[in-house]
């Protein structure tokens, strides 16, 4: 029920409002039109470009900084901070190491065996695996629940990224990462919303991916800064776990068994 | 994996009367450097001398329902668990709600209060009992003591809930 006093300024708030209505129907819709495509294939095309870019770097170190989020029972999120740097030669062999304050972790595949190190307590898990390091990730994180820090930079350009499942793509403009003039792109799919900068010209390298998960209202969002070095100075030793003295096996428990 | 509140329940009054049991000498052991108190070393990576200390940390922040997630390319972006129910039962589906590498925080969350014994889910300990096997999930460090779990936090463990 609308109060009698309050009609007239109602019907004068809907007036005003129908006003410029009328005039934007009218008016050039030059401004703001709807896109044909919500997912650009210019936009598709820069990730293929980068992933065959990524594919190509055989050895290489990259190194990152995220903030993550973590939601409350209530709502309320907290940020945190965490690193990573990895030591790459392509097809099969990585060295990744994470630190934040909370713990140090160690990733190492020389292409047969894959080992997780925990320094501070000398514990250590390896398992036998070959295969490339896509492969790697991948059976990493189904068979244990183990995430590779920068997993998408191995997976992009191969079939294990499909890009089919992103439902919106746009060119979001350039920006510069550091120094680093970048293009900065903008998708949508399933739960995520994602953006990435990556260095415009013909080496197309990614410098900053932010993620942000829709799968809660309060919207946890990770933000990822990179950094490369295509000419390292590492030697292939640095891809060879030998357990150090008074270091301790631990099973590293796989996601199969319940 | 469900919990109903009364095993949790029983198993939280287990795991106190184990960290009474427990605490006293496992100290000691840590003060000595020997016995079972095992060093739960820090992270500090950069070569950060200085530990981190969280024992004042407040135990909401340990009530997480959900996390950001870092790789687009992973099958762990698609659904989360986050619906808890309190009243009944707990679901502690973790296994899916530990994605990320950055996780180095155990889910806790899915504790909920449990009157009596809401301390001891995300409550710090500076040293665990002998018997504790370790087991990397997920590609973190665990200690498995019986029904109670803990995880090393700097110098310290945090009870956390089984993490599978």
């Amino acid at each position: 029920m609308i109060p009698k006093k309050l009609a007239p300024a109602l019907a004068l708030l809907a007036l005003s409002l129908a006003i410029p209505s009328v005039y934007a129907q009218t008016a050039p819709a030059a401004t703001v039109q709807p896109t044909g495509n919500a997912v650009d294939p210019a936009s598709i095309e820069a990730l293929k470009n980068m992933g065959a870019h990524l594919q190509t770097l055989k050895r290489f170190q990259v190194s990152t900084e995220l903030t993550g989020e973590r939601v409350l029972a209530d709502g309320q999120k907290l940020q945190h901070t965490a690193a990573a740097d990895l030591n790459v030669y392509r097809p099969n062999k990585l060295r990744a190491r994470m630190h934040s304050s909370r713990s140090e972790r160690e990733i190492i595949y020389d292409g047969k065996h894959a080992t997780l190190y925990t320094p501070a307590q000398k514990y250590y898990s390896t398992v036998e695996f070959t295969g490339d390091l896509g492969e790697l990730i991948v059976k990493l994180e189904e068979k244990y629940a183990v995430q590779m820090p920068l997993a998408d930079m191995f997976l992009w350009g191969t079939p294990a990224a499909s890009f089919d499942k992103i439902e919106s793509a746009m060119n979001a403009g350039q920006d510069y990462i550091d120094d680093d003039l970048c293009d900065h792109y903008a998708f949508r799919q399933a739960n995520i919303d994602w953006q990435i900068w990556i260095t415009t010209g013909s080496k197309p390298l990614p410098r900053k991916l932010v993620i942000t998960n829709r799968s809660d209202e309060a919207r946890p969002q990770s933000v990822s800064l990179m950094e490369w070095n295509l000419k390292p100075t590492f030697k292939d030793s640095v891809f060879k776990f030998t357990p150090p003295k008074g270091a301790t096996a631990v099973e590293l428990h796989s996601t199969d068994k319940k | 994996m469900k919990k109903s509140l009364k095993t949790s329940f029983v198993a939280s009054l287990a795991a106190f009367v184990l960290l009474g049991f427990a605490m006293a000498p496992a100290a000691e052991a840590a003060r000595g450097g020997g016995g079972g108190a095992r060093a739960a070393g820090g992270g500090g990576g950069g070569g950060a001398s200085r530990q981190v200390n969280n024992s004042s940390r407040d135990a909401r922040a340990n009530n997480v329902r959900n996390t950001s997630v870092n790789n687009v390319n992973s099958s762990r972006n698609v659904s989360r668990d986050v619906n808890i129910d309190r009243d009944v039962n707990i679901d502690v589906d973790v296994d899916h709600g530990h994605g990320g590498w950055d996780h180095d925080y155990h889910p806790v969350a899915t504790a909920a209060v449990i009157a009596g014994t809401a301390a001891l889910i995300g409550s710090i300990v500076y040293s665990i009992p002998p018997s504790c096997v370790p087991i990397n999930y997920g590609g973190m460090i665990y200690q498995q003591c019986g029904s109670t779990w803990y995880q090393p936090q700097g110098a310290q463990y945090i009870v956390v809930n089984p993490p599978y």
